[in-house]
């Protein structure tokens, strides 16, 4: 059985493409309509095996264009100046709430997870103490797995049963929304919930996994949320920042809250920033930057003030961060010239490293995506990674023969003595038996001699495969740590073999330095982010020197792991479907114009149009539009119209709701003039068209929707290039470009999904296909 | 002089009044130099602790003189008697505490053999420092401790001060350097039976020692961690648990044995086989998700690869 489905090619574009076209020669089809219509009705659905060349239906873009009908006109015009100015202050309230927020929850995540993990390896610590002198650490074993399964599965049940999009760290997810996507429930309250406690849950079951990518999502849940000012969930509307409910603000305040949460989880402000201009760069200018700098510092110092509270130092502000690399000010962590060959060296060790997990995690999620799509199998394969990851903890432990003296300061929080000489602690437990965190702080700054190489290349090869294993589990949980944690530890090695070579009294082989560099060079090799992840992690060590040997081992390493394959969000987005535009078209593309990227023939709409066409064009499951050109039919005969605006899904249905129809209007001459506030109020969920009720009278009413179309919606002639076509979608955000001929008449329409589906494969330019996910 | 070091002659200060005043009731420290205190410890009223005043520094009276080693200065300038004589006394007892320190370095006793040294040695300090007056109607304070650049006697006792911080003896001594604490004492007694126990059996199989002196061993131990706990510990304590566990775990071998090796490996392999099976199951019994292809509305049929390629080609 299964054996068949194996025999199923990844991508069965061979067999398709002389099956259902061959008749159709190659003809420019606004001639001939007729045959592409034919051709879709007998199509018969195919179903192929889930991979990366699909693009999913389900996905949509945001409306960042700003709709300007006569309702748009007539607010402006009624709005004073000073109505003008209250509305940028509060946009600068909404940015500081936003920092605020976030901090807060970034601190709540925090504390709860030192204290919980706290609890955690307390109990287990005991447990082996005793077991140790009585016999019976199998036990102790056990307890360990259990503990570790029964928080994950929490997590993992939180994240299946309830929000599925809460899963990994979001990172992915916010990217799209910052392109343009609109991913369904992506900055719902539901989801921060979910995502919060579910990283609580993923972190304290000892997964290999941190908290640091997951505060990016909260943050741009907590923007999505504030800005609003109102919850859809708890039905609760607070009357204020109703002008923001619309996708244009919406979008650039989860901007603000995706930056609020770098510099939340990193103690980097400007990294924030920089990460959100990395990420959503198409639509940038110096005052909004400037706000989401603010949000950013407000954010850090929010989770600075309320962690000194938390450590009995209030109003310290100097010890920001989730993860804190701690301070690198001693002699031997400067660096010299000779070096910088070395860490370019490691840069591109960290590329291709990288480049490996990334290839392994794309057949495993692969394979996920197929096989493991049912929540119990989801919850049961965390827990198996959870009791997976104790168990091989617990065996590197058990055996490791690495021990060493115990610190005067004591250090280590949780040191395990097991089978080591009393006064010993096990080298192996500091990296194992410890939050993820912990163990990249100690990597940096232990003094030289606390790791054995031994100990650290087996760690560095266990922690390779259980992150990679683990990223993609259904559980809220980010890579940035097991990254971090994997480059410090082969980064030591390194350090360690270099002064082994060198001299023996010559100093600037620092361990702790080179784990530094080793850290950049893996992450990087990963997530592949140049500029944000240079100021992130400089940021990070407090340390502007390590500026440039930071760049230069992500630079290597981006190269050389882009040799190879892309980076790991890059993967993600591709193998959900979503139609992301890169900053670029792709190259070699200038031949395709305008006439083939396009959908074509248009479902259009007359100036005032039949209700019983609207709504059954709407109710028509199988096309699914969402933007409708509206059109003056200048003759009668079947020849395209000419173009005067465009209308949204969402107007229509706010429009059918409140029955705008011109005969209703003429014999109810009282009824209230639709305003713009009425759509603001169905934002951001219009209800479906299946929910509106529309009687038999009402289909043969007339609607007018000149006062609601977008009047002047862009447009470009058939021959247009693709890239050219391509640049105006990224930098003007556009949903829906018109395609018009040289009378103006409606030809086609290019929407996102039409362009994101061309990319650069192996063989040129390749095309993917549109699926039902 | 940085605030830092007013601030720390200020506590000398107090801390001076304090004793003062208990010695007046009749608290009288024994010392080898009693005669010398007696002048010293002349009891001021508790009250000249507000007369306290910022050291006075006179460099331009220093530099009006030119310097020569053979001129003496005038009389006012010449430190007095008083402070001669204490000083003298101030050099005695850093010879003599010194002289305890070095012989006590390995294995580290510094704080058994040397604690009345110290104390001896703080007093005097404390004498030189009190801004008191003596009989000639002037401060020790200034002439001796701050009236050059190098500050010689200050330099002296702040490093043998640092010695006795880092070792935290204070932890073991009790108050007024008089006897080491019971605390310590009872922790050298244990200490005491645990290396007899070991002396005992060292010629013999080691496994006999492992055994019989684990009792004693175990509450040596536990003694430790208890006062590691409540932070009691100093130096000689920390050496001699150091030394006595070297013994215990690499000369007699008693740590405990790795022994369970079998059954951890098992429940271990256990765990990491079931993984192995979810995936085969779930590849076997689940159903493959499959994508249902949607055919977009194109004006042509350049949708295929092919085509895309013919039209490069």
């Amino acid at each position: 059985m299964a054996n068949i489905t194996k025999k199923v090619s990844w991508s069965s574009r061979g067999d398709e493409a002389g099956a259902a076209w061959e008749g159709t020669p190659l003809l420019n089809g606004s001639e001939r309509p007729s045959v592409s219509r034919q051709d879709s009705t007998s199509w018969k659905p195919k179903e192929i095996p889930h991979n990366e060349k699909l693009l999913s239906l389900k996905f949509e873009s945001l409306d960042y264009d700003n709709i300007e009908n006569q309702l748009f006109l007539e607010e402006e015009r009624r709005m004073s100046f000073l109505g003008f100015r209250c509305l940028e202050i509060s946009r600068w309230v909404v940015c500081g709430l936003i920092g605020v927020l976030t901090g807060l929850i970034a601190c709540f995540i925090d504390i709860v997870v030192e204290k919980l993990a706290g609890i955690k390896y307390q109990v287990i610590k005991e447990n082996i103490v005793q077991f140790t002198e009585a016999g019976g650490l199998s036990i102790s074993l056990i307890l360990w797995a259990v503990l570790n399964c029964a928080f994950v599965m929490l997590g993992a049940i939180m994240v299946a049963c309830f929000e599925p999009i809460a899963g990994g760290s979001g990172i992915p997810q916010i990217k799209c929304y910052l392109n343009g996507v609109k991913i369904p429930r992506v900055v719902r309250l539901k989801t921060l919930v979910v995502k919060v406690f579910g990283v609580i849950c993923s972190v304290v079951g000892g997964l290999a996994v941190g908290k640091e990518g997951p505060m990016i999502h909260s943050g741009a849940v907590v923007a999505a949320g504030v800005s609003q000012g109102r919850s859809t969930s708890l039905k609760r509307d607070f009357k204020i920042f109703e002008y923001f409910r619309r996708d244009t603000e919406k979008r650039d305040f989860v901007s603000a809250g995706a930056a609020a949460g770098v510099s939340a989880a990193f103690g980097a402000p400007v990294g924030g920033v920089l990460f959100a201009l990395e990420e959503g760069a198409s639509f940038w200018n110096q005052m909004l930057t400037w706000r989401i700098f603010f949000a950013s510092m407000i954010s850090t110092f929010t989770l600075n003030f309320f962690l000194s509270i938390y450590h009995h130092k209030p109003g310290e502000l100097s010890n920001p961060g989730l993860i804190n690399f701690g301070r690198f000010e001693s002699e031997t962590m400067a660096y010299n010239f000779y070096e910088i060959p070395l860490f370019i060296a490691m840069g591109a060790l960290g590329g291709a490293l990288g480049a490996l997990f990334n290839v392994l995690n794309y057949w495993l999620t692969i394979f996920r995506i197929r096989y493991v799509h049912r929540p119990c199998l989801q919850v049961m394969e965390a827990m198996l990674v959870a009791a997976v990851t104790a168990a091989v903890s617990f065996i590197m432990i058990y055996f490791s023969n690495d021990c060493q003296p115990l610190g005067p300061d004591n250090s280590e929080e949780y040191p395990l003595q097991l089978f080591c000489a009393d006064g010993e602690y096990n080298s192996m437990a500091t990296a194992f038996f410890n939050t993820p965190e912990r163990s990249v702080r100690s990597l940096f700054h232990n003094p030289a001699g606390t790791y054995n190489p031994l100990t650290l290349g087996l760690f560095t090869l266990t922690y390779f495969f259980l992150a990679c294993w683990t990223y993609g589990l259904s559980v809220s949980a980010g890579v940035f740590i097991p990254s971090l944690l994997i480059g410090a530890a082969w980064g030591r090695l390194c350090g360690i073999l270099l002064a082994s070579i060198a001299q023996a009294d010559s100093t600037w082989a620092d361990p702790g330095k080179y784990a530094l560099i080793g850290a950049a060079a893996q992450l990087g090799g990963i997530v592949r982010m140049t500029l944000s992840l240079t100021v992130i992690l400089v940021e990070a060590t407090g340390n502007v020197t390590y500026g440039l040997p930071i760049m230069l081992a992500l630079m290597t390493a981006k190269i050389v792991g882009d040799y190879f394959q892309e980076g790991l969000y890059d993967i993600h987005i591709k193998l959900q479907s979503v139609p992301f535009l890169h900053s670029e078209a792709p190259a070699t593309s200038h031949w395709l114009t305008a006439r083939e990227v396009m959908s074509s023939p248009v479902t259009c709409f007359n100036k005032v149009e039949k209700v019983g066409t609207i709504v059954d064009v709407l109710s028509n499951t199988s096309t699914n539009h969402n933007g409708f050109p509206v059109v003056v039919q200048v003759s009668d005969n079947d020849e395209p119209a000419k173009l005067c605006g465009l209308i949204l899904r969402s107007q229509l249905i706010v429009l059918l709701k409140h029955k705008v129809f011109v005969e209703l209007a003429q014999s109810r001459l009282t009824q209230r003039k639709l305003q713009l506030k009425d759509f603001r109020d169905a934002y951001p969920r219009f209800p479906p068209i299946q929910s509106i009720h529309v009687s038999q009278d009402e289909r043969e009413c007339m609607m007018d929707l000149t006062e609601f179309m977008n009047p002047t919606p862009y447009t470009v002639p058939q021959d247009t290039s693709l890239p050219r076509v391509f640049k105006l979608f990224r930098a003007l955000g556009l949903r829906h470009l018109v395609v018009v001929d040289d009378e103006n008449r409606v030809v086609g329409l290019v929407t996102r999904k039409d362009l994101a589906r061309y990319h650069l494969g192996k063989h040129g330019l390749e095309e993917m296909h549109l699926a039902q996910t | 002089m940085s605030p830092r070091n007013l601030g720390l002659f200020f506590v000398f200060s107090v801390l001076n009044v304090c004793r003062l005043v208990l010695s007046d009731v009749g608290n009288v420290i024994a010392s080898d130099s009693a005669e010398n205190l007696k002048q010293v410890s002349d009891p001021s009223p508790p009250g000249s602790a507000g007369a306290n005043s910022p050291p006075v520094f006179k460099p331009a009276v220093d530099f009006a003189f030119p310097l020569s080693l053979l001129s003496s200065f005038p009389e006012d300038l010449e430190i007095s008697e008083y402070c001669r004589e204490l000083l003298a006394v101030f050099g005695q007892r850093y010879v003599a505490y010194a002289n305890c320190l070095v012989p006590a370095a390995r294995p580290v006793k510094v704080c058994q053999n040397c604690f009345s040294g110290f104390g001896s040695l703080k007093e005097i300090y404390t004498n030189i420092s009190s801004d008191k007056v003596g009989p000639v109607n002037e401060s020790c304070r200034d002439s001796l401790l701050h009236s050059d650049r190098l500050m010689l006697v200050y330099l002296l006792f702040s490093s043998v001060e640092d010695i006795w911080k880092k070792s935290a003896c204070d932890q073991c001594v009790s108050d007024g350097y008089q006897s080491l604490n019971n605390g310590t004492l009872y922790f050298l007694d244990v200490l005491n039976e645990t290396i007899a126990c070991f002396e005992k059996y060292r010629q013999g199989n080691l496994t006999e020692l492992c055994t019989n002196c684990k009792s004693f061993y175990k509450s040596l131990n536990d003694l430790y961690g208890q006062k590691e706990q409540n932070q009691s510990l100093c130096i000689d304590l920390e050496d001699a648990m150091n030394m006595t566990r070297k013994l215990w775990s690499k000369s007699f071998n008693c740590s405990f044995p790795r022994e369970e090796t079998v059954p951890v490996i098992a429940v271990s392999s256990f765990m990491l086989f079931l993984p192995i099976i979810f995936y085969l199951s779930s590849f076997l019994h689940s159903e493959q998700k499959k994508r249902k292809l949607i055919h977009p509305k194109r004006a042509k049929s350049s949708t295929s690869l092919m085509n895309i390629q013919d039209k490069q080609s």
